[in-house]
C-alpha cells in the first residue's frame, strides 16, 4: 500500500497569507501538493461550520491562516478569527476529530519560506496522525 | 479623449506617489505614476515592519469606497486603478510650458522583456553568467543580470539590468516564449555611420562605439556612404572632410539634400575654422578633431543620443506635477568617520538591518549574522550617522532614525524571544512624534532596550570572532568598552540621487543641502506654481508624515488642475443588472490557459474538457494557449461573443492582473465583470517543481481547482456594487489656521463649506504668534487667509457658534448649530473635518502663577508683543523644556516647545546679546532643518544642559528673582543660577471635547487628541467614513504641519464630496430581512460601524459605502441571515465540497 498523502484545506486571506502563497509560488518555494487554497477576504470570515464541513467531507487537516496580530486589513478580524478557532478546537473533539487536525497561524505577505515550512510540518503533523477516522455525515 | 478631463503627473511611486496618485484618482482625475524603478513601493517594498506597531499595512491605503475602481490586494504585489497609469523604469525628461499647461517627456528604460511575452519561468535565470550583488537585498545576496525586481510583483515578469548586462546573449535563446529582446537596447538602437578613407581610424572609432553599446557601420569613401544611407536609416554619421574622390563637405551637402534628419558630425585632422563654419552652414551639428580624445569624443555622441531619445520620448500633457521622488541614504564608507563600515562585515546600516529581518531577505527572516551565519545576541544601534554633523555637512536632523533604530531594537528583541542585547548610542532620542514617547518608554522599561546618551569613539573588531569591540564616552566624560556583535548604523538622509538634475528640469528651488525646498507655510508647494512635493523629497519623513503631505500635494494639485478649467472625470450612471440575466440558468464558458503549452505536460485536453462538461452547466471548454497576451484576450473576447455564455470560468496563473482586462470586456461584449472566476492553475503546477506530484496527481489538482472556481462562479448572484446618494457640502468645525485651509481647499474645488467658529474671530493662535522660527511672519499669512475666506461664495462662516448634536454617516450628515444668539439651524452635510485646535497646558509646576518672573512660552510670546518686557533690562534668562509633557500622564513630546524656545533664545540673544540664556532640556526636538537653528543657538551663546526625568531642576522662588537648581552632568555637579525670567514649555493639548467627537462617531485617543483609523495609512482619517481632523485637534504641529494637515483632510473630504452618489464594492455585506432576528451581534462585531439599526422599520441597515466586504458580521450571525456577495455560505461550503470531491 503506498504512503498515506493527507488531504488539507488551507483557508487563506486575501491580504497576507494569499500574498505570501503567491510569493512562495513565485519564488519556486516547493510545498505539499495536497493543499487545496480557499481564499477568503479575511479570517475573520471563517465560519466554523466552514471547517467542520471540510472535516466532514474528507479532509484530514484544515489550516487557517491570516494576517500577524495587529495587520489585518479589517482592523481586528485575525482576532475574532482567534477566539473562535480557540473555542472550535476545544469542541472538536466532539465530532470525533483531533485538535491537532485543525490549526491558525498567521503569515505575513513576506514570509513565502516560512508558510513553506508551516504547510509541510502541519502536512507531516496530519501524516503522523493518520487519515481521518471520522465517517459521520451530517448535513450542514 | 476628453479634453476637459484633468490630468495629474505623479513622479516617484512609493507610499508617497501612491497615496497622491490614489487621492486624485478617487477624486475623479487621470494620474499617469511614474517611477524609474521597475517595481512600485520605493524604499516601503523593501521593510517588513513599521514603527509603531511593527507591522506591516499598506494595503490600508487602498480606495475604500469605489472598492472595485482598484486592485483589492497586497500593495507589495502591484497597483491598479481604472483612473492611474503606470510606468515603470521611466523618468521624466524635459518639462516644458507653465502652471496649467505642462508638457512632460517621458522616457521609458527598455527592460529587454517583453512583459507581454514573459512567463516569469525563470530559465533566463539559469543561462545569465553575470553575477551582481542584489541591491533589493541590500547586497547580502546575488543575483543574475536578468532578475525579478522586487519578489513580490505582479506580474512577475523579468527585466535586464543593463548596467551589468554584458550582452551575451545567452539568455535570449533559452526563453520559451521568446520574450527577451537584446537588440532593444537604447544604445543598440542608434545607429552611426563612420565614413573615413583611412581603415585604422574607422575601425578604432568602430571598436569604441560599439563598447559603448551603438550600433556602428562603416563606409570608406563618399559614394559609399551615400549608398549605404539610402539602404538603411542612420541616426548619426561621423564624417571626414578630407577623403580621396567626394570630399566630406559634397558629401554633407548631397546627404543632407536627401536626408534632411540626419546628424552629422564632422572630423577632421587639419581643423580649419573655415572648413567647419561651412560644414556647420550647411547643416553639420558640430566638429571633432583628430587625433580623437576619447574623454571629448564620447560625451558629445551621448550627448547626440540622448536628445535622439529624448526625441523618442512620450510626451504628456498635464496640468499638474507632483513630487514624490523621496531621499536617498548618506553612505558611511564616505564619510571622515567610517566606524568600519564596508571594511567590518558586522557593520551594518539600517535598512541591511530592514533586510536581515525580512521575510524576502538573506536569511529568511532569521536573527543572523549573514557575514558568518551566527547568531546576533548583541546589538548596538549608533544614531546621527551623517546626520547632525557639521564635519559632513549635514547641519539637519534625519527625523526617522531615532524611531526606526527602536523598532530594529524591538525587532530583535522580537526575534530572539528577548534575548538579544540591544543597547542604542544617542545624541537626543527624538520621538516628537505621536505615541513615540511611549514607544519608547515601552521598549526601554518593558523590553530591556538600553539607552546610551554617548559618543562613540571607535569600532575595532575582536580576534578572530567577528565581534566588534566599541569605545565610547558617556556624559560624564568617562569612557567605557564593550562588545557587540553586530553594529547597525542609523544612516542619514541625503538628497535622492538625480534630486539636481530633476530640480533643473522642473525649474524648482533646493535647500542649502540638495533638498527640494517648499514655500513659507507649505510643505507642498514650490517655487513654480502646478508643481508640488509630497513626502521625502523636501526631507526625509516617517511614514504617517509622508502619506499627510502626499494628499496635501495632492490637494494642492487638484487645486492647480481645477484653476487651469479642466474637472474630473464624469461620473457614470450606476449600474444595472438586467431581469434576464437573473432569470437565466449558468451557461459557463471555461477557458483554460495552457501557457505555452506548460500546463499540456500535466493534463490531457480532451480528458480535462470531458470531465469537466460533466457538469451540464459548462456549456464550452476552450484552451488558449497564452491568455496573458493581447492576442490571448482577443480571442477569448471573440469566443465570448460567439458562445454567449452568462458566466465565465478562467483557469490561468496571477488571478489579480485580470481586473482592468474584465471591465475592458464587459464593455466590449457585455459579459457582467461580476460573473466571472479566476483560478489559479499554474501556481499548483509550479509547486510541483520541488517534488514529484506522482501519477495524474497534477490533472487532478488542476481539475479541482477549476471545479472549485466552477461552483464558486455557478452560485454567484448577478449584482451591481450598490451606492448612496452624496449632500455636497462639508462641515468644519474650527476656524483657526488648519479650519481656515481646510476651508479655501475645499471651496476651491467648488464645494460649499459651513465653517463654525466657536469665537468671535478667526485665527485660532495664530492670533497670539507673530513670526515663526524661519522668520516669516505669521500675521500676513493669518490676514490673507482670513480675506480669501470672506471672499469665498462658496465659504459660510457661523462665528460665536458651536455644535448641539449631529448624526448619520458618510455622504449625508446632519447636525445642529447653536449661535450665541441661541439661534438653532441644521445643516446637512457630506463630510466633517474637526479642526478644533489646541492650546498651551495650563501648568503650576516650577512655580508658575507664584512669580511675575515665571512664565510660559505663550505668555512670553504675548509680553514680548505688548511690549511689556524689555530684552535689555534681562541679564539671565532659564527655560524649562518638558514642563509638563513627556511624563505620565501627558506622556508625549509636544513637538514644538524645542523649537520655540531656539526662537526665544535666538531672539532674546538677538536683542541683547549680554543675556546668559540657558535651557534646560531633556531631549533637543529639533528634528529635520530646524536643527540648523539649534545650531545658531549653540553658535550664539546659548547654554543646554540636560536633565532627566529623575532629577528635574527645581525653581526657587523666595529672594526677588527666581532661583533655578538644576544637576549639570558634564561637571557632575549642582549648579544654582539666578534667573531674571524663566520662561517654560509648557506644551500642547487638544481642545477636542471628546463628546464633540464623538457626536460625528470619532474618539479620541488616551492624551485626548483625535484618534486615526490607522495612525501610518490613514492619518487624517476617523475610523468612520467621512469624517477627517486637521491641525492641533489631531497631534502637536507647527503651522506648516497644520496646514498639509489641513490640506490632507480636505482632500480626503474631497474624494467623498466631489461625487454626487458614493459606489461600495461588489463584496458588501447584505441582510435577507426575512431571517434577521435583530439580535444586533453584526452591529457589534462590524468594525467599520457600517450597520446600525432601523427601529422604525426593525430592520439592520448596511451602509454600503462604509462596509468594506471583511465578513465579520456574516460569521457572527447565529441565523445566517448576514450575506456577503462574492462569499455566500453557500458558495464557500460549495467550494469545500469541490476541493476534497477528487
Amino acid at each position: 500500500m503506498s504512503e498515506f498523502e493527507p488531504t488539507i484545506v488551507a483557508f487563506f486571506c486575501n491580504w497576507c497569507t494569499y500574498t505570501a502563497a503567491d510569493l512562495a509560488g513565485t519564488s519556486r518555494l516547493s510545498y505539499p501538493h495536497n493543499i487545496r487554497i480557499i481564499r477568503i477576504m479575511c479570517t475573520g470570515m471563517v465560519d466554523p461550520q466552514y471547517i467542520i464541513k471540510a472535516f466532514l467531507e474528507g479532509a484530514d487537516g484544515v489550516l487557517v491562516s491570516g494576517c500577524r496580530p495587529g495587520d489585518c486589513h479589517y482592523i481586528n478580524g485575525n482576532y475574532k478569527a482567534r477566539r473562535r478557532i480557540k473555542l472550535l478546537r476545544e469542541i472538536l473533539p466532539q465530532f470525533g476529530f483531533d485538535q491537532q487536525r485543525l490549526r491558525l497561524t498567521w503569515i505575513g505577505a513576506s514570509d513565502g519560506v516560512h508558510l513553506s515550512e508551516i504547510m509541510r510540518a502541519f502536512t507531516a503533523q496530519i501524516k503522523a496522525l493518520g487519515p481521518s477516522q471520522t465517517k459521520l455525515k451530517m448535513v450542514i | 479623449m476628453n479634453e476637459k478631463i484633468g490630468k495629474a503627473l505623479v513622479v516617484g511611486a512609493g507610499i508617497s506617489g501612491i497615496r497622491s496618485a490614489l487621492d486624485l484618482a478617487e477624486s475623479g482625475y487621470r494620474v499617469i505614476l511614474v517611477d524609474r524603478a521597475p517595481h512600485i513601493g520605493g524604499i516601503l517594498s523593501r521593510l517588513d515592519y513599521q514603527f509603531p506597531t511593527d507591522r506591516c499595512g499598506m494595503c490600508k491605503m487602498l480606495p475604500m469606497i469605489n472598492r472595485d475602481s482598484s486592485s483589492q490586494y497586497c500593495l507589495r504585489k502591484g497597483l491598479f486603478h481604472e483612473n492611474i497609469e503606470i510606468l515603470l523604469s521611466t523618468e521624466p525628461v524635459s518639462v516644458q510650458g507653465e502652471a496649467g499647461h505642462y508638457r512632460v517627456a517621458l522616457r521609458k528604460k527598455p527592460s529587454l522583456v517583453s512583459e507581454e511575452l514573459c512567463i516569469g519561468c525563470g530559465e533566463c535565470i539559469k543561462a545569465c553568467p553575470v553575477e551582481v550583488p542584489d541591491s533589493f537585498n541590500a547586497g547580502f545576496t546575488t543575483r543574475k543580470a536578468i532578475y525579478l525586481p522586487a519578489p513580490h510583483r505582479i506580474p512577475n515578469t523579468f527585466v535586464v539590468d543593463t548596467d551589468s548586462c554584458t550582452m551575451c546573449g545567452a539568455c535570449e535563446p533559452v526563453c520559451p516564449t521568446g520574450a527577451i529582446r537584446l537588440s532593444e537596447r537604447e544604445r543598440r538602437q542608434f545607429k552611426i555611420l563612420v565614413v573615413d578613407d583611412e581603415l585604422i581610424v574607422r575601425d578604432s572609432l568602430k571598436e569604441l562605439l560599439e563598447d559603448e553599446g551603438y550600433s556602428v557601420d562603416m563606409a570608406e569613401s563618399g559614394a559609399a556612404a551615400l549608398e549605404r544611407l539610402s539602404g538603411q536609416k542612420y541616426n548619426l554619421m561621423l564624417l571626414d572632410i578630407k577623403m580621396p574622390g567626394m570630399d566630406g563637405v559634397t558629401v554633407l551637402r548631397k546627404a543632407k539634400e536627401e536626408f534632411p534628419d540626419l546628424t552629422v558630425l564632422m572630423m577632421t585632422a587639419y581643423a580649419t575654422v573655415e572648413t567647419a563654419v561651412e560644414a556647420m552652414k550647411i547643416g553639420a551639428i558640430d566638429y571633432l578633431l583628430k587625433p580623437f580624445e576619447t574623454d571629448l569624443l564620447i560625451p558629445k555622441i551621448a550627448g547626440i543620443c540622448n536628445e535622439f531619445e529624448i526625441a523618442r520620448a512620450r510626451f504628456v500633457d498635464v496640468e499638474a506635477i507632483v513630487l514624490c521622488c523621496g531621499t536617498g541614504f548618506f553612505n558611511p564608507a564616505d564619510g571622515k568617520d567610517t566606524c568600519g563600515y564596508h571594511t567590518l562585515p558586522n557593520v551594518i546600516t539600517g535598512i541591511e538591518f530592514e533586510r536581515i529581518v525580512s521575510g524576502t531577505g538573506p536569511c529568511g527572516g532569521q536573527l543572523i549574522r549573514p557575514s558568518d551565519g551566527k547568531r546576533i545576541e548583541k546589538i548596538a544601534w549608533f544614531q546621527c550617522v551623517g546626520s547632525r554633523d557639521l564635519q559632513n555637512n549635514a547641519d539637519f536632523c534625519s527625523n526617522i532614525c531615532c524611531m526606526y533604530a527602536i523598532k530594529e531594537a524591538l525587532l530583535a528583541k522580537s526575534g530572539t524571544n528577548g534575548e538579544a542585547e540591544t543597547v542604542i548610542f544617542y545624541m537626543d532620542m527624538r520621538t516628537f512624534g505621536k505615541s513615540f514617547q511611549r514607544y519608547r518608554d515601552k521598549a526601554q522599561g518593558e523590553y530591556g532596550v538600553r539607552f546610551e546618551n554617548a559618543r562613540v569613539h571607535s569600532v575595532v573588531p575582536e580576534d578572530g570572532t567577528g565581534n566588534l569591540l566599541v569605545r565610547y564616552v558617556d556624559t560624564c566624560g568617562k569612557i567605557h568598552e564593550e562588545c557587540f556583535g553586530m553594529i547597525v548604523l542609523a544612516t542619514g538622509q541625503r538628497p535622492a540621487q538625480g534630486t539636481g538634475e530633476l530640480a533643473g528640469i522642473t525649474g524648482i528651488s533646493l535647500n542649502a543641502w540638495g533638498f527640494a525646498e517648499t514655500a513659507p507655510f507649505s510643505l507642498t508647494e514650490t517655487s513654480r506654481p502646478g508643481i508640488v512635493i509630497g513626502g521625502s523629497f523636501s526631507g526625509q519623513k516617517d511614514i504617517s508624515e509622508s502619506v499627510i503631505q502626499a494628499s496635501a500635494a495632492a490637494a494642492c494639485a487638484s487645486r492647480a488642475i481645477l484653476a487651469s478649467g479642466k474637472g474630473p472625470i464624469p461620473e457614470s450612471p450606476p449600474e444595472t443588472v438586467s431581469p434576464e440575466l437573473l432569470r437565466e440558468p449558468p451557461r459557463v464558458l471555461a477557458v483554460v490557459c495552457t501557457c505555452g503549452k506548460s500546463i499540456l505536460a500535466y493534463t490531457d485536453e480532451n480528458k480535462l474538457s470531458a470531465r469537466l462538461k460533466t457538469d451540464p452547466e459548462v456549456n464550452h471548454v476552450i484552451f488558449s494557449a497564452r491568455i496573458c497576451t493581447a492576442d490571448g484576450w482577443d480571442e477569448l473576447a471573440g469566443q465570448i461573443r460567439k458562445f454567449k455564455p452568462n458566466r465565465l470560468l478562467i483557469g490561468a496563473c496571477l488571478p489579480y492582473m485580470y481586473g482592468r482586462k474584465l471591465k475592458k470586456a464587459e464593455k466590449e461584449t457585455g459579459l457582467n465583470a461580476s460573473l466571472t472566476e479566476i483560478t489559479d492553475i499554474r501556481t499548483p503546477v509550479i509547486r510541483f517543481s520541488g517534488e514529484n506530484p506522482g501519477e495524474n496527481k497534477a490533472a487532478v489538482i488542476i481539475e479541482s481547482h477549476l471545479r472549485m472556481g466552477l461552483v464558486k462562479l455557478k452560485q454567484a448572484e448577478p449584482s451591481t456594487a450598490p451606492s448612496l446618494p452624496v449632500t455636497r457640502n462639508c462641515l468644519i468645525i474650527g476656524g483657526g489656521i488648519a479650519g481656515m485651509t481646510a476651508a479655501l481647499a475645499i471651496a476651491d474645488s467648488g464645494i460649499k463649506v459651513d465653517l463654525i467658529e466657536q469665537s468671535e474671530h478667526l485665527g485660532g493662535n495664530l492670533k497670539w504668534i507673530t513670526e515663526t522660527l524661519e522668520g516669516f511672519s505669521t500675521l500676513t499669512l493669518l490676514n490673507d487667509t482670513i480675506q480669501r475666506i470672506e471672499k469665498n461664495p462658496e465659504i459660510e462662516v457661523h462665528k460665536s457658534s458651536s455644535v448641539l448634536a449631529s448624526f448619520g454617516e458618510a455622504g449625508h450628515f446632519m447636525t445642529t448649530v447653536e449661535n450665541s444668539k441661541k439661534k438653532i439651524r441644521t445643516i446637512e452635510h457630506g463630510a466633517i473635518i474637526l479642526a478644533t485646535g489646541g492650546k498651551e497646558t495650563e501648568i503650576t509646576a516650577y512655580g508658575h502663577g507664584t512669580s511675575e518672573a515665571i512664565v510660559t512660552q505663550k505668555e512670553f510670546e504675548q509680553r514680548i508683543t505688548a511690549r511689556s518686557l524689555d530684552p535689555s533690562t534681562l541679564s539671565s534668562v532659564v527655560m524649562i523644556q518638558c514642563a509638563g509633557t513627556r511624563e505620565e500622564p501627558k506622556n508625549y513630546c509636544s513637538r514644538i516647545c524645542c523649537a520655540v524656545s531656539i526662537k526665544q533664545a535666538l531672539f532674546l540673544k538677538k536683542q541683547n546679546p549680554e543675556i546668559a540664556v540657558y535651557v534646560l532640556y531633556r531631549d533637543m526636538m529639533t528634528y529635520g532643518f530646524t536643527e540648523t537653528f539649534y545650531t545658531q543657538a549653540r553658535k550664539a551663546g546659548v547654554i543646554f544642559i540636560r536633565y532627566t526625568k529623575d532629577s528635574k531642576p527645581e525653581v526657587m522662588v523666595s529672594g526677588p528673582v527666581p532661583k533655578v537648581k538644576c544637576f549639570e552632568p558634564t561637571l557632575g555637579k549642582d549648579v544654582e543660577i539666578t534667573a531674571d525670567l524663566v520662561i517654560l514649555a509648557a506644551g500642547v493639548v487638544p481642545e477636542l471635547p471628546a463628546g464633540l467627537a464623538s457626536a460625528f462617531g470619532a474618539s479620541c485617543d488616551t492624551d485626548g487628541f483625535f484618534l486615526e483609523a490607522e495612525s501610518k495609512w490613514r492619518p487624517v482619517d476617523s475610523i468612520k467614513e467621512g469624517v477627517f481632523a486637521c491641525g492641533l485637534a489631531h497631534s502637536p504641529r507647527t503651522i506648516a504641519e497644520s496646514v498639509a494637515t489641513a490640506e490632507a483632510a480636505a482632500q480626503r473630504a474631497i474624494r467623498i464630496l466631489s461625487r454626487n452618489r458614493l459606489p461600495s464594492g461588489k463584496v458588501t455585506a447584505i441582510v435577507r430581512h426575512s431571517l434577521c432576528s435583530l439580535c444586533g451581534q453584526c452591529i457589534e462585531a462590524c468594525p467599520y460601524g457600517a450597520r446600525s439599526l432601523d427601529t422604525e422599520n426593525e430592520k439592520i441597515l448596511v451602509n454600503p459605502a462604509m462596509c468594506q466586504g471583511c465578513g465579520t458580521c456574516a460569521s457572527v450571525c447565529p441565523n445566517k441571515a448576514s450575506v456577503i456577495e462574492g462569499f455566500s455560505t453557500r458558495q464557500i461550503l460549495e467550494v469545500i465540497d469541490a476541493a476534497l470531491c477528487i
